[in-house]
């Protein structure tokens, strides 16, 4: 079938500034990204409606398992971890010591004996009084452990602290 | 950006040039389409993964002291007892509680906290129950309104008054 063809204006659209824009942007947002950090604990958030966004900085957390770990002659549900890598390792630095080579490799949360939080907590208050106490429960875990931790946040003076939950859609029931 | 197209435009032949014999320039036109594709691909990965990795936190304030005493009217104060079953029972004051089914809670507290602006609520959890019986709890609280909750440990007392009712 013989087609007609019109002559074609040649149109070449010079791409060079949408690449330069486009690779500003790109290196802009590779840059900004902190990628999650390697999670030794598998948590899976429980639901709300809070809008509250967790702070970046001076972040002190407190995963509660649904699983138990063992953890020298006993076992936990409890980690800690806290952002900043160089409290983190001062803190945790007996662990290597006590609990076994594992803890060579710095992990970014320890297991932690319920009898030992509220001291570990009261070292990382000390070390940064702006720390910001978060606790990120599996939503499958027995309330209990949640209880505990709560119970020795109070104690230590920790009367401010957020639980980390994933956004519930708006209007739906929290399930 | 308007004279960035000035300096990154080829040199007119000086110096270098002139010693060069003028070879015939291959006409070198790049296409940038895939470069475009993948760059553009990279940035809308990380727009979106940056913007989607924050959590929602929801806030909690603790008395500093758990011996302090606080005197409560006993008319405003709704004590809300979730047992190892998920089930919710309310009841004011010291009275004996009563079961509420979990759908009708929101009308109940929206009503509760509409009517009494003074009330509040006592949350008590189950050691055995889930963490997220109290989250949910927590958040039905938030979003009916009621902003003075606290959160007490359910006793063994608690625990025989529910299993009278249910």
């Amino acid at each position: 079938m013989p087609k007609f063809k019109p002559h074609r204006a040649g149109v070449r659209i010079d791409m060079t500034p949408l690449v330069d824009v486009a690779f500003l942007l790109l290196t802009f947002f590779m840059l900004t990204t902190q990628f999650k950090p390697d999670e030794y604990v598998e948590v899976t958030l429980p639901a709300s409606h809070a809008d509250f966004k967790l702070p970046e900085s001076n972040v002190m957390t407190i995963c509660i398992a649904e699983k138990a770990t063992p953890i020298g002659n006993d076992s936990t549900h409890i980690w800690m971890g806290l952002d900043s890598q160089i409290l983190r390792q001062r803190i945790f630095s007996n662990y290597a010591s006590m609990y076994g080579p594992t803890y060579y490799i710095k992990p970014t949360l320890y297991p932690v004996k319920k009898s030992e939080l509220g001291n570990y907590v009261l070292q990382a208050r000390m070390a940064n009084p702006k720390m910001i106490t978060v606790i990120k429960g599996d939503r499958n875990a027995d309330y209990g452990y949640a209880e505990d931790v709560m119970d020795v946040l109070q104690k230590t003076q920790v009367t401010r602290f957020s639980l980390v939950t994933e956004l519930a859609a708006p209007g739906q029931p929290a399930q | 950006m308007a004279g960035g197209g000035d300096v990154a435009a080829p040199r007119e032949h000086k110096g270098k040039g002139k010693k060069r014999r003028k070879g015939r320039r291959l006409g070198t036109r790049i296409d940038m389409t895939p470069l475009v594709d993948v760059a553009f691909l990279l940035l809308t990965f990380f727009m979106f993964t940056t913007s989607m990795s924050r959590p929602q936190t929801m806030e909690i304030n603790l008395p500093p002291d758990a011996n302090v005493k606080v005197e409560v009217a006993e008319s405003n104060l709704l004590t809300l007892r979730v047992n190892d079953k998920g089930e919710i029972f309310y009841s004011f004051g010291i009275e004996s509680p009563k079961k509420i089914d979990q759908k009708d809670i929101r009308a109940f507290l929206r009503d509760k906290a509409s009517t009494n602006p003074k009330l509040i609520v006592l949350l008590k959890v189950d050691r055995m129950g889930k963490y997220n019986m109290l989250v949910d709890m927590i958040d039905e609280l938030n979003q009916d309104g009621v902003t003075r909750f606290s959160i007490a440990p359910l006793l063994d007392a608690d625990k025989a008054m529910i299993a009278k009712v249910s």
